[in-house]
This record gives structure tokens, C-alpha cells and sequence, in this order.
């Protein structure tokens, strides 16, 4: 191992050779002396015989087989230094390239996730789903009947196994507090068929569709810490769904959801109606084909069985159908194309990047001959020249590469913060192996672009590019080839980003109008929640029901209201801003104006709690709120706002019109009175004006679902612990869910728009930082190609700051040319996406000019560093060396 | 690098490693001196540069086959002085027994031609 002893003694073995070989030379002059010359002829023949000391003290220490590392260190060493000397080069080109492959890897292993890696199930990429269809209802995918699947499962030979199951919301009472489960009924073999290991327990075997055993139930990792604090005391307990006590009997893997957001599993249990029907298209079903099954095979002999059915059952309808279709394919319909465009955007970037990437190196290898020259006369061969400079160029990829995986990693945790919670595989997405694949990319590109300079100049003879007249054969027209190219990638870059950065203010601006948007009643200090309603049992009649749920909300508002901290409390029975409403077209309008069109009349429905409009400070256009008194038994009432009171009746005195909404037991109609009418507010969503909303008293009706408001003092969040104890002293098994403020929800409601603005912001940060970088590269090469023209400039008396205006006016035209490109362009787009903004013009004049100001801003910080490098050449060195 | 004179460089490739490794073999000896021996012995025939000998001397040093030992030289300056080791002795034999075999092979084609 005597390298390694040579590695730490590395300067003492310099002096020792140094000193070696001084020894001979002193040997050779004494004996020269001796044979009679002169102390000084003696040396001078001695240092000629010797020849050059530096080439054979290189030569000696490439004999003593420096061990690799030494050597790479050496290199290493050098290297950086180089990098360091020219610290703008060294920084752009790390941008550059971590940016480039930042950008890939991110938004690859994105895709990767979402797209093209196979589901977490055991064989998933044999899973398939089958869904009906059926002309009763034509524009639905529908699931399958009992009976059907059956079918299919036992006669369809490409099928290896088929499961069937539902998905439903149960309530969960029992220890702890009530919430709603999501809750998948599934058939036989289910974890057989997508495999995972239990984490604790078993999982649903045969036996447990029995129908005496299968009150058994297999829960969610997820439930497993938050409900039992993954206590293996879990095993065994009982938990209750809807009022039907279930026992765990295991836990499933960490990470198994199926299929999306599940909480437990149960085994399907059916009446036996719901067993026989032919139209009972309630249960989704997913199969696994044989090995080397096609899908057209199974398609065919899925055909077979429905062509059989509808003969045999004539009820179901001729045009019954099953499709097989790949699960896969099923979970990110829609999203494949917004993906692979990311993926385009991914690429486009990667491209510009190593354009840019090659510009600038192509710059300073030219820049760098003269000094590759010198290192050859002193004695370094060609493959010690071109090793060192594809180490340089390695350290400069691994560099950008590294800052690339940062920006990388940090890329994907933000769309994993920004994506909404309906993206598909959301959970799966994350930096994976495709980190690998950049850092080869990263050397790749480094070595590729590294090496042609440093094999143009390994190639020149030394002499001819220390002489001068650079040696690259460039004639003046390739010059002006490559120069045009540069200008070129520099106004589409500029363009690029002038867009996006449009874009994006664009999008901010518009986020930010909404947010600020009067939303027509009080939104500060507002807690909301709902109550779902207990399980609808069958055998309870509706009149009944409602009564007892009448007397539930006068009790809950009570109770609430005593909460210290809470000074208002009202219901309705669903939330505003939520982005959706209960829309009805049933209704009939006395007295209104004949129907403009041919269209059905629709307008939204609300039931409220007495003084809601009070609570929520809409204002009382004309008559009365609802009260106390507008109870079961008394005249029925309603409430309008004035959107609806115009568009029905073209006035806003419709005090004593009458709206219909249901019929009696013996199907007469049965009239609400309109007595009041409210201000218009933003009911659905932010960004819509109010559409016509009739509203009716929680007392005299009601709908299942419960939306309770509160008005606190001080911050609404704190009171929410309160709030739920409350409720729950009286009634234990009702579960709160949605508990959020206002604010929240207003925030919310812009979370598409909030998404797009991200986006656009990001990625015109990359293509700002994108253009700066080529319009530095550009004008850095342009600089060192004109070296000599500048130089005689200077001699014949242009001042430095002429030279400085040159350069930037020149370097700054592809930029104008750019940003006029990108205005059009943004002008063009914004027209066409002019739906997306609020309150924003698509030719915001602000916008415009703030863009075009900081992109020439940026622009000319970049062109002004190899610019002041020009006006500080020195023409005598300008012209003496090219 | 210095450029060697053609025919010297293709003859010596081969045998300069011997050479040094013969003359080593006659006892320590520092590069000065193994210059000069070599061109002694061989009667001036070989004029051993600089720039082969040097890194020559350090390749041998690298591979085992001589060790070396800073002493006094006797002119005030320490000297580097090789000594030919076990596995040297060795590798001249085998490169001895070798370069005869060339020699006979040489020398029987050229009787042949006649």
C-alpha cells in the first residue's frame, strides 16, 4: 500500500525529487568544471543537457503511478480553482443546469407517480374495472348488479378472480368521539385479489361472508393511529357503524387505501332483493385477467353474458353493456393530458437550458485557448488537457446537478402542497429514482458540452494559438451564424418569460380581487360546522322525523348559543361559499313573468333558521325575516332575494306572491308565502354575482343535512373544542364535521385560482432566471469573438463608456425584439384565458408595464457584466492577443 | 516533452529498465552515477537522457524493484541512492534470460539470409 503512504507524504516527495534532481545537476556542472570550463559555462551546459525540469518531474511522478485518487484529486483541485476564478461563468452554468434538470426531475417523477407507475396492488397491472352501461341512465358509468357480477365471475374464462364492492359515509359512534367513516363493503377474496400483508390481525377470509359471521371489520392503518393510537389493543374491540356493532379483526398494511381515502373494510352483506335485482347497478367491481389475457377477449366475453342477460331479463333493457377498461386507466382519466403537457413544459426547459449551457461554454473555451496553449508549452500532454478539462466540466454538472436535486425535491413537495385533493395519487408522489437518472444527465451534459472546447484546444498546436489569430477557423460567417442563433434563443427566451410573468401578475391580481371581494354579509369571526344526520332508519316516517328534527335544531341553536364566547348562533342547511348548492328546477312561481326562453326555470333553495339574514347582516329589502312563529302548523313561508324577486316577478314588491314547492298526500300543491325580501349575496361562489335563491324556515321543514353558524368574540377556531362538547353532552352519537371558519372557507374557495397563479409564478421564475442567464451567455460570447475589434476601437479613441453602450444597446436589441413578441403573446392569450380572471383586464396596462420593466431591468444586469469586461480591455493586450 | 533521438528512444523502451537494473545490481548507486555508468561501460554508446532516467528510476521504484535510501554523497548535498531489491533480482534475470533469447533469434535469421 505504499500509495497510500505516498498520498499523505505527497509535498515532502515533491522537495525530495526537486532535491534529486538538483544533486544531478550539480554532479554534471562539478564535473564539467573539472574538465576545465568556466563555473558559469559549466551551469549553463549542465541546465542544457539536462533539458526542461518541469516536464521530467511531471514525467516522474506520472512513472511513480500516482494512485487514481491522487490523481483526480489533483485534477479536482484545479478545477475548482478554475470555476473559482470566474465566479459569474461558474454560478450561470449551475443555474442553468439545475435548473434544466431541477425542473425534469421534478415534474418526471410527478409524472412517474401519477402516471406511469403501476397502482400498489399485488399484479395491478392485470386489474381491470367493469362498469355498465345502460340507456335508462345514458350519460353514467354505472356499477353492477349482484347478480350480473356473479355472473361474470364465474363464466368469464380470461377473469383469474372478481371482486365487487361499495363505498359508503357511516357514522361512528361509540368510544371516542362520533365522526363519519368512509366505510367499502366488499365481496369475497378482496385482500386476496390486491394482496397486502395485514400490519396487525388478519384480514377478511371466506369464512366472513357468512352471513351469521360477518360483522367483522378490517380498519385503515391511517384509523388505526388516530382512533387507537396503533395500540395492538385495537384487536378485538368493537366498533359502531350506523348503529351495528363491528369487530376488528385486523389492521392493513400502512399505505393500503382502496379504493381511494378508505378508513375500513366490511364485508358486503346484501338483502336479498337487492341480490336478485337485474337493476340494483350499485357495486363497482374490479377483476384480474389471467396471465396473457387480452383485454379485447375479456371485452368479448363480456359481451356474450350481457347479450345473454338481456334476453333472459327483458326489464333490464336492450342496450345493456358491460366495459372492461384498465383500473389504471380508470383512476387518471382526464389528467394524462395535463400531465404530459408539464411533461412538454419539463422538456422545453431542459432544452433552453443546454442551449444556453452551450453558448456560454462555447464562449469560454474561445476565451480559454490562450491559456490551454501556455499549459501545453510548460509541459502538459493532450490527454492530461483534456482529462482535466472533462474534470472541470464533471464538477461544474455535479454542481448544477446538485442544486438541480434541491430545487427538485423542493419542486415536488410544492405540488404536493398546491395540488387539489382530487388529484389522483397524490399520496404516491415523490422524489424517487429518477433522482439518478438527472445526476447521469447532469455528467452526461457536462461532458458533452465541456469537451468540445477543451478537444478544439488540445488539438491546436500550441504555437499557433499563442502566435495569435485564435485557431478555431471560424470564419466571419459562422461568427454571425452562431451570434443570429444566440439572438434568436434570446428573444424566444425573453418572450418565454415576459408571458409567464404576465401571466402570473395577471393571476395574482385576480386571487388577490377576490379574496377582497364583498361577499354581501358579515364573514369576520365566524365559525361554521355541519351535523350530519343520524342514519335515516327505514322504519321512522317522514313526518315524524321531521318533527323530531325540528325540536333537534331548536335545541342544538340553544345550547350552542350558551357556549361562553359564542354571541350568535343560527343554522341553514347547507354552508355558503362551499361551491355548491341545491339547485331546483320543481317549483312553480304564482303570479310571475311569462319565461324569456324556452329554458326551465331554476333557482337555488335554502332552508334557514329564524333570524339568519339578521346574523349574517344581509340586509331586509322589504317585509320580514323569518321568526319563532313560522312554525309546523302555521302558514307556510318563504323568502326571496332580490335576484329572484326581479328575474320572477320584475319587481321587488312581491310581498304576498306565493312559490310551490311540493304537493300533499292527496297531490294538490301546497303555497309558500313570500313575506319578505333579501339583499342579493355571494352564495355559491366568490366569483359569481347572486342568481335567484328562494328560502324557506328550517321550522316548518327541512332537508337532511344541518349547517350550523356561530358568531364568537374573539378568534372562532378556539371555540370549536367547546362547541363540539356541547353538542355532543346532549347528544353523544351526532358527529361535527367541517368545522372551519369563514375565513378559511373564503380562502378555500380560491383554491383553484390560488393553484394557477403558484403555477405561473414558479414557472416564470425559471424563465426569468432562464433568459438572464442566456442573454449573460450570448453577450459573453459575442464580447470575447470581438476582443480584437474592440481593442482598436479603444486605441483609436472611443471612450470606455462608448464601448459599454455598444455592448448593451447590442446585447439588449433580441431582448426588445422579445418582450414586443412576448406583449403580443400575452395580449393573444390573455384574451382567450380572459375567463379565468376577476376584475382584471386581460390588457392591464399596469401589468404590462411592470413586466416589460423588470424583465429589461434583469435583462441589463445581465448584458452589463461581460459588458464592463469589454470596456476594461486593454487594447494593447486586445490586440496583441486575439 | 524534449524530444529523444529516434533510434535511441526504440532501443532503449525496452533495455533501459534492464540497464539500470544491471548496473544497480553492482551495488547502491545514485542517478548521477548510473548516467555516467552506463555511458562508461557501453563505451559512450549509450547517452541515457535525463528525461528517460529519471522517471525510468522512479517507475523501477514504483514496481518493487529497487529500494532507495538518502545518504550522504560525500559533496555536502544528500543523495538518492538506489539499491536493487529481491523481486529486482529477479525481473533482471528473467529480462537477461529474455533479451539472449532475442539476441539468438536475431542473430540465427541474419546467418540464414546469408
Amino acid at each position: 500500500m505504499h500509495w497510500l503512504a505516498r498520498f499523505f507524504q505527497k509535498e515532502k516527495s515533491e522537495k525530495l525529487l526537486d532535491e534529486e534532481l538538483q544533486f544531478h545537476l550539480e554532479r554534471q556542472t562539478a564535473d564539467l568544471i573539472a574538465r576545465g570550463l568556466a563555473p558559469e559555462e559549466a551551469r549553463r551546459q549542465a541546465v542544457l543537457a539536462f533539458g526542461g525540469v518541469e516536464p521530467i518531474k511531471e514525467d516522474c511522478r506520472e512513472a511513480r503511478r500516482l494512485s487514481f485518487v491522487e490523481i483526480l484529486l489533483q485534477d479536482l483541485r484545479f478545477a475548482s480553482r478554475m470555476l473559482r476564478k470566474d465566479p459569474t461563468f461558474t454560478i450561470a452554468a449551475a443555474v442553468t443546469l439545475a435548473l434544466g434538470i431541477g425542473a425534469n426531475t421534478a415534474i418526471f417523477s410527478i409524472v412517474n407517480a401519477v402516471i406511469l407507475r403501476p397502482l400498489p396492488y399485488k399484479d395491478s397491472s392485470r386489474i381491470v374495472a367493469i362498469s355498465t352501461h345502460t340507456p335508462m341512465f345514458p350519460t353514467f358509468s354505472l356499477g353492477l348488479p349482484w347478480t350480473d357480477f356473479q355472473q361474470i365471475r364465474l363464466q368469464s374464462a380470461s377473469l383469474e378472480q372478481a371482486v365487487a364492492y361499495s363505498e359508503e359515509s357511516k357514522t361512528l359512534t361509540g368510544k371516542g368521539n362520533p365522526s363519519i367513516v368512509s366505510v367499502v363493503n366488499v365481496s369475497e377474496d378482496f385482500f386476496d385479489e390486491l394482496g397486502p400483508n395485514p400490519e396487525q390481525g388478519r384480514l377478511l377470509t371466506r369464512e366472513d361472508h357468512q352471513p351469521q359471521q360477518n360483522h367483522v371489520i378490517v380498519i385503515s392503518s391511517a384509523l388505526w393511529h388516530t382512533r387507537f393510537g396503533a395500540s395492538p389493543s385495537a384487536l378485538g374491540q368493537v366498533l359502531v357503524l350506523d348503529k351495528i356493532p363491528y369487530t376488528i379483526v385486523g389492521v392493513a398494511a400502512p399505505g393500503f387505501v382502496f379504493p381511494e381515502k378508505t378508513d375500513a373494510w366490511v364485508p358486503l352483506s346484501l338483502t336479498p332483493e337487492e341480490q336478485h335485482s337485474h337493476t340494483y347497478f350499485m357495486l363497482q367491481t374490479i377483476a384480474k385477467l389471467r396471465p396473457g389475457q387480452k383485454m379485447e377477449k375479456l371485452q368479448a366475453e363480456l359481451d356474450t353474458i350481457s347479450g345473454r342477460i338481456v334476453k333472459e331479463n327483458p326489464e333490464v333493457g336492450a342496450g345493456l353493456r358491460f366495459n372492461a377498461a384498465w383500473l389504471l386507466e380508470k383512476r387518471i382519466e382526464g389528467t394524462r393530458t395535463a400531465y404530459l403537457i408539464l411533461l412538454g413544459a419539463a422538456t422545453l426547459v431542459l432544452l433552453i437550458s443546454c442551449a444556453n449551457l452551450a453558448s456560454m461554454l462555447l464562449a469560454r473555451g474561445s476565451g480559454r485557448q490562450r491559456e490551454m496553449a501556455v499549459r501545453a508549452a510548460l509541459g502538459a500532454s493532450a490527454s492530461r488537457l483534456f482529462r482535466q478539462g472533462i474534470v472541470e466540466s464533471c464538477l461544474l454538472a455535479l454542481l448544477g446537478g446538485a442544486l438541480g436535486i434541491l430545487l427538485a425535491a423542493g419542486g415536488v413537495r410544492l405540488f404536493r402542497a398546491i395540488a387539489p385533493a382530487t388529484t389522483p395519487r397524490l399520496d404516491e408522489v415523490s422524489l424517487d429514482a429518477t433522482l439518478l437518472w438527472s445526476l447521469l444527465t447532469a455528467l452526461v451534459a457536462g461532458l458533452l458540452f465541456g469537451i468540445v472546447p477543451v478537444r478544439r484546444a488540445a488539438r491546436t498546436a500550441p504555437s499557433d494559438a499563442l502566435k495569435g489569430g485564435v485557431g478555431t477557423a471560424s470564419s466571419s460567417d459562422a461568427i454571425s451564424r452562431k451570434s443570429r442563433l444566440g439572438s434568436v434563443l434570446v428573444a424566444l427566451e425573453v418572450a418565454l418569460a415576459f408571458v409567464l410573468i404576465a401571466g402570473s401578475v395577471l393571476m395574482t391580481l385576480t386571487v388577490s380581487r377576490l379574496l377582497h371581494q364583498n361577499p354581501g354579509f358579515r364573514a369576520d369571526h365566524l365559525l361554521t360546522l355541519d351535523l350530519p344526520s343520524p342514519y335515516l332508519s327505514p322504519s321512522v316516517d317522514f313526518e315524524a322525523w321531521t318533527k323530531k328534527r325540528v325540536e333537534f335544531t331548536r335545541q342544538i341553536v340553544e345550547q350552542v348559543a350558551s357556549v361562553p364566547g359564542a354571541s350568535a348562533v343560527t343554522a341553514a342547511d347547507h354552508g355558503l361559499l362551499g361551491g355548491m348548492t341545491m339547485m331546483q328546477a320543481n317549483f312553480f312561481v304564482d303570479g310571475a313573468l311569462p319565461l324569456a326562453s324556452k329554458e326551465e326555470r331554476r333557482a337555488g333553495a335554502r332552508y334557514v333558521y329564524p333570524s339568519f339574514f339578521r346574523f349574517m347582516e344581509i340586509p331586509l329589502v322589504r317585509g320580514r325575516e323569518f321568526t319563532d312563529r313560522d312554525s309546523k302548523g302555521a302558514t307556510r313561508v318563504a323568502l326571496v332575494n332580490e335576484a329572484m324577486a326581479l328575474e320572477y316577478w320584475g319587481t321587488l314588491d312581491v310581498l304576498g306572491k306565493r312559490i310551490s314547492v311540493r304537493k300533499d298526500e292527496k297531490g294538490g300543491r301546497m303555497w309558500n308565502e313570500v313575506v319578505g325580501v333579501v339583499a342579493d349575496a355571494r352564495d355559491v361562489r366568490l366569483r359569481e354575482k347572486a342568481s335567484p335563491v328562494y328560502f324557506l324556515s328550517m321550522l316548518q321543514g327541512g332537508d337532511i343535512s344541518f349547517h350550523l353558524l356561530i358568531r364568537t368574540q374573539t378568534d372562532p377556531q378556539a371555540l370549536a373544542g367547546a362547541i363540539s362538547r356541547k353538542i355532543w353532552a346532549t347528544y353523544p352519537e351526532q358527529p361535527v364535521t367541517n368545522i372551519a371558519t369563514m375565513s378559511e372557507t373564503i380562502s378555500d374557495s380560491v383554491g383553484d385560482e390560488r393553484l394557477r397563479g403558484i403555477l405561473l409564478t414558479v414557472f416564470a421564475s425559471v424563465g426569468l432566471l432562464l433568459a438572464l442567464v442566456g442573454v449573460y451567455g450570448v453577450v459573453s460570447y459575442a464580447v470575447s469573438r470581438r476582443t480584437q475589434e474592440i481593442g482598436i476601437r479603444i486605441a483609436l479613441g472611443a471612450s470606455r463608456t462608448t464601448v459599454l453602450g455598444m455592448i448593451l444597446v447590442q446585447g439588449l436589441l433580441p431582448v426588445l425584439i422579445g418582450v414586443a413578441t412576448g406583449a403580443a403573446c400575452t395580449l393573444a392569450l390573455a384574451r382567450v384565458f380572459a375567463s379565468q380572471l376577476y376584475e382584471v383586464q386581460p390588457n392591464d396596462p399596469a401589468t404590462f408595464l411592470a413586466t416589460t420593466l423588470l424583465v429589461f431591468a434583469v435583462a441589463s444586469l445581465a448584458c452589463l457584466i461581460p459588458a464592463r469586461r469589454a470596456s476594461t480591455v486593454d487594447p494593447l493586450i486586445a490586440l496583441r492577443y486575439q | 516533452m524534449p524530444p529523444t533521438p529516434p533510434e535511441k528512444s526504440d532501443l532503449l523502451k525496452g533495455t533501459l529498465d534492464m540497464l539500470i537494473l544491471k548496473v544497480v545490481a553492482l551495488g547502491p548507486i545514485h542517478g548521477y552515477a548510473i548516467s555516467q555508468r552506463i555511458q562508461q561501460i557501453s563505451k559512450d554508446f549509450f547517452q541515457v537522457p535525463q528525461g528517460s532516467l529519471y522517471p525510468a528510476l522512479h517507475r523501477l521504484e514504483d514496481r518493487g524493484w529497487v529500494k532507495t535510501e538518502w545518504k550522504a554523497s560525500g559533496t555536502g548535498r544528500d543523495a538518492k541512492f538506489y539499491a536493487l531489491t529481491k523481486k529486482g533480482r529477479k525481473q533482471l534475470e528473467t529480462e537477461v534470460a529474455s533479451w539472449g533469447n532475442v539476441a539468438s533469434a536475431v542473430a540465427l535469421i541474419l546467418r540464414a539470409a546469408e
